[in-house]
């Protein structure tokens, strides 16, 4: 298991090298550039004056391959530069929107498994029952209702009809643990609901393939309890493709709900992002997308470890 | 010149002045009345923008008087009033010069800096200076003190400006948009500013969440007698969307929000007037469109041919639909900057070219121009710019261009004004405290704006301009600015349209607060500086 991990982790080295190439190259080759946006629409033209002296400032005078070496040698050595916009470092600008974003999605897709894995494994257990109905019709609703959709009328029922639940806004858990919780529960449960939807449907057709193996049957013959059947043996072998999509799914939350946050109000990475592209502050798009691209392929080997773990017949031999 | 027709009010006399007053009193009636009862002290106002900063230093970044949290920390040499009125600030008065040549400011004795450090004339001087850093200065602030040559410390009270040339206009440049003072001994002000206004700056998370404290030595005084305000605390949420503000305030989470959609507004004013004060603000902006005129059919340059064909794009725009589709029936249709409250606005200004799109017809078949090509711009950021476009291009097509319609986002934009990449931009202008801000800004042939995005250019209006600039006033003034809005109106560069409206809202426990004219929450004697909560305990 060591080895494997190890083996894994140096496989990383090449792949964030290259991340970090395509990153830089795609932000280059953004249209437009930081120095028309810093006075906004109210400034009018930059005059020649303040561009070439911001241009040196910023290093923008210098040939691509030079500024790529400089942003790599001082990524290596954890310095992301200063926002071009708030000159502030953008390791603040960012680390203040990491938390945000990974609360969120945590509890989302934690709340999306534990909704998802009892109904999809009862589903099919039950396979054609009024349960196994009722779970299919509202995993479809929940795929076909859009996010931003169930998260407004989720803002009218429960913050505006009850005033139970706050519409908007962002409490760190570090500040309030209580109330950020309170903050919290809508955005979850917009994302939670939906990848639900799909993960309840996934782990119920796993289900079904594992249902019918010869070693289920085997268990069964052998006289072992059926909730021993399923919840020891059949489930484990059934979560490996919901653990791979519930990591998938992870990451995409990372960098992909700038619909939800802009809903509500929430101060994630994916709107942070967002903003600095349309702002043109190239060293909080890299540095963020270079993380979200990291923790991307974090993820895909804490959900190989994972595999391992599950099924300890993978990666034997590579 | 006497010394007191200019001061309290570039170019107002006392009698304009009241005047001005008046007409923002008249302006006001049918707003929410403020209450009668003493002010309270303490409390924390919630209160929700439409955008956030992106940086935190005055100097290098604009502070959006309206929208951006951080402008409740500003202050400048002159402040302003309700009605857009100059007024004293840091400075208590102003004086210039005979021949408008130099420019004299006595700061008021004890202000301090949010570090407590004193305001003096050379801790001006050197904000001055900063800001005319072109490494240092944002643009747009650079621009307001374009025309001074240098500023210099007379004792601890007195500064001096020297202009390149004359400027009745200079005290209105100087107002805390966008010349914000800072303290001189501010360690980082990209980290955290120590300005001079009402509060003071505490904590920023960006589009997320801006707290500011009650400055307990700023020099306004309430009617207790001691310094305002009389809130303890402002703790401000930006939260982009129109709908997500207004959720905020109906669900109790704000106390107050600077702006609704044009379409929440009127639906809101009447079913929810019972539990929240709402504030409908005439200008905020001025909404218009640019004909592309430095190059290409429509070019300045083009003889009479280039200008029929400008005007028959304006005989395609009904401004009555725009009225209606874009902005709900709210403000005003323009035919020049200020609207029918502003003491500036222009009643004699000639309308361009009436809406009829068979002439445009007609124009396009005789210049042998039918199906022309035309691109409608606008940039993302604003939804009236946006919809404006729309409706453009949809009325473009209906009178007989071969129109199109893109949305940019501003720096792409950028690159294709570089570029005479367009044909018609559907954009906006801020409130302007005093006309110069628009009319050299826009009209000047020099004019960076001009010269980047319409290439209008007049010999007349340039000498107009520059007069009314040195011109003390007001009535002379605004004939000069009536001509150059009639020049324009025919020229048909820039076209405008509509005024920017904006509406707010509060609970009605907030009392004590009436935004400007314009909507800003920041100004001498109102708005949040005297705000306060007669629930609190």
């Amino acid at each position: 298991m060591l080895i494997y991990t190890i083996n894994r982790i140096l496989q990383l080295i090449p792949i964030v090298l290259i991340l970090s190439f395509i990153v830089f190259m795609m932000v280059e080759a953004l249209p437009g550039d930081i120095i028309d946006t810093m006075g906004g629409m109210e400034a009018g033209s930059i005059d020649a004056t303040t561009r070439a002296a911001l241009e040196k400032e910023l290093g923008l005078d210098q040939p691509w391959y030079v500024r790529y070496g400089w942003w790599l040698g001082d990524i290596v050595q954890g310095e992301f530069g200063k926002s071009l916009v708030t000159r502030r470092p953008v390791a603040l600008e960012l680390i203040e929107r990491i938390p945000a974003t990974l609360y969120l999605a945590a509890v989302g897709i934690g709340l999306s498994l534990i909704i998802a894995i009892p109904f999809g494994t009862i589903a099919a257990v039950r396979r054609n029952s009024i349960t196994d109905y009722s779970a299919q019709v509202t995993s479809l609703i929940g795929i076909s209702i859009p996010e931003f959709w169930f998260a407004i009328l989720s803002i009218l029922v429960f913050s505006l009809y009850f005033g139970v639940l706050p519409s908007s806004g962002y409490v760190g858990p570090g500040e309030d643990f209580g109330l950020s919780i309170w903050y919290l529960i809508l955005p979850a449960v917009a994302i939670g609901f939906r990848q639900a939807a799909y993960t309840t449907r996934l782990t119920r057709s796993s289900m079904l393939d594992e249902i019918n193996k010869d070693y289920v049957v085997t268990h069964r013959s052998l006289g072992l309890p059926e909730h021993k059947v399923i919840y020891k043996y059949t489930l484990r072998n059934a979560l490996i493709p919901t653990v791979t999509i519930a990591g998938l799914q992870f990451a995409n939350l990372l960098g992909g709900t700038v619909v939800l946050e802009t809903i509500f109000a929430w101060p994630g990475i994916g709107l942070t992002i967002y903003q600095a592209i349309q702002l043109r502050d190239f060293p909080v798009i890299q540095a963020g997308i270079l993380i979200l691209g990291f923790k991307v392929v974090i993820i895909n080997l804490l959900v190989d470890l994972l595999y391992r773990v599950l099924n300890p017949r993978v990666g034997i031999g590579s | 010149m006497s010394d007191a027709s200019n001061k309290w009010g570039g170019g107002l006399n006392r009698r304009e002045f009241l005047a001005a007053s008046a007409a923002a009193g008249a302006m006001a009636a049918g707003m929410p009345s403020m209450a009668r009862a003493a002010p309270k002290r303490g409390g924390t106002l919630r209160y929700a923008t439409r955008s956030d900063g992106r940086g935190l230093d005055p100097h290098r970044n604009f502070v959006y008087y309206v929208s951006h949290p951080m402008a409740l920390t500003t202050m400048g040499l002159v402040d302003l009033g309700k009605d857009m009125s100059l007024q004293p600030g840091v400075a208590e008065s102003w004086e210039s010069s005979a021949d408008l040549m130099k420019w004299t400011f006595r700061l008021r004795q004890g202000a301090e800096y949010h570090n407590n450090r004193t305001i003096d004339a050379e801790s001006v001087v050197w904000n001055i200076n900063r800001i005319m850093d072109p490494a240092i200065g944002s643009s747009f602030a650079r621009s307001a003190i374009g025309d001074v040559e240098r500023a210099e410390a007379d004792g601890k009270l007195l500064v001096h400006f020297y202009l390149k040339r004359p400027s009745a206009v200079m005290p209105a440049n100087l107002v805390y948009y966008p010349i914000n003072l800072i303290a001189p001994d501010t360690p980082n002000p990209d980290e955290h500013p120590y300005g001079c206004g009402a509060f003071k700056f505490k904590s920023w998370k960006r589009y997320a969440k801006t707290e500011l404290l009650r400055f307990e030595n700023y020099f306004e005084t309430g009617e207790d007698g001691k310094s305002l305000p009389y809130l303890d605390a402002v703790d401000a949420y930006p939260k982009a969307e129109d709908k997500v503000r207004l959720t905020a305030l109906r669900a109790g989470e704000v106390d107050m929000i600077e702006n609704m959609s044009f379409f929440d507004a009127p639906d809101f004013a009447e079913n929810e007037a019972d539990k929240y004060d709402i504030w409908k603000s005439p200008q905020v902006g001025l909404a218009h469109f640019n004909i592309q005129a430095k190059s290409g059919p429509f070019a300045m340059s083009g003889g009479e041919d280039a200008k029929l064909l400008r005007q028959a794009v304006v005989h395609a725009i009904d401004k009555e639909a725009v009225h209606q589709v874009v902005f709900n029936g709210l403000g005003e249709k323009m035919n020049t900057f200020y609207a029918s409250e502003s003491p500036w606005h222009l009643p004699d200004v000639k309308a361009g070219p009436e809406y009829d799109p068979e002439k445009t017809r007609f124009i396009l078949r005789k210049l042998n121009m039918a199906n022309m090509p035309i691109a409608v711009v606008s940039q993302n950021a604003y939804q009236y710019m946006r919809n404006g476009a729309e409706i453009l291009h949809a009325m473009l097509l209906e009178a007989g261009f071969a129109a199109t319609n893109e949305v940019f986002d501003n720096p792409v934009l950028t690159a294709k004004y570089d570029k005479n990449d367009y044909g018609i931009d559907s954009t906006a202008s801020s409130f302007r405290f005093d006309p110069d801000g628009h009319y050299a800004r826009w009209f000047r042939s020099d004019a960076p704006n001009n010269l980047q995005r319409t290439g209008f250019a007049n010999e007349r209006v340039d000498k107009l301009v520059d007069e009314a600039a040195a011109t003390t006033d007001m009535n002379l003034r605004k004939e000069m600015y009536t001509e150059v809005d009639n020049i324009v109106n025919d020229e048909c560069v820039f076209i405008y349209h509509h005024t920017v409206p904006l509406t707010g809202a509060s609970v009605k426990s907030l009392k004590g607060y009436e935004p400007q004219l314009t909507g800003g929450p920041n100004y001498r004697g109102g708005g949040v500086r005297t705000a306060y909560f007669d629930n609190v305990v």
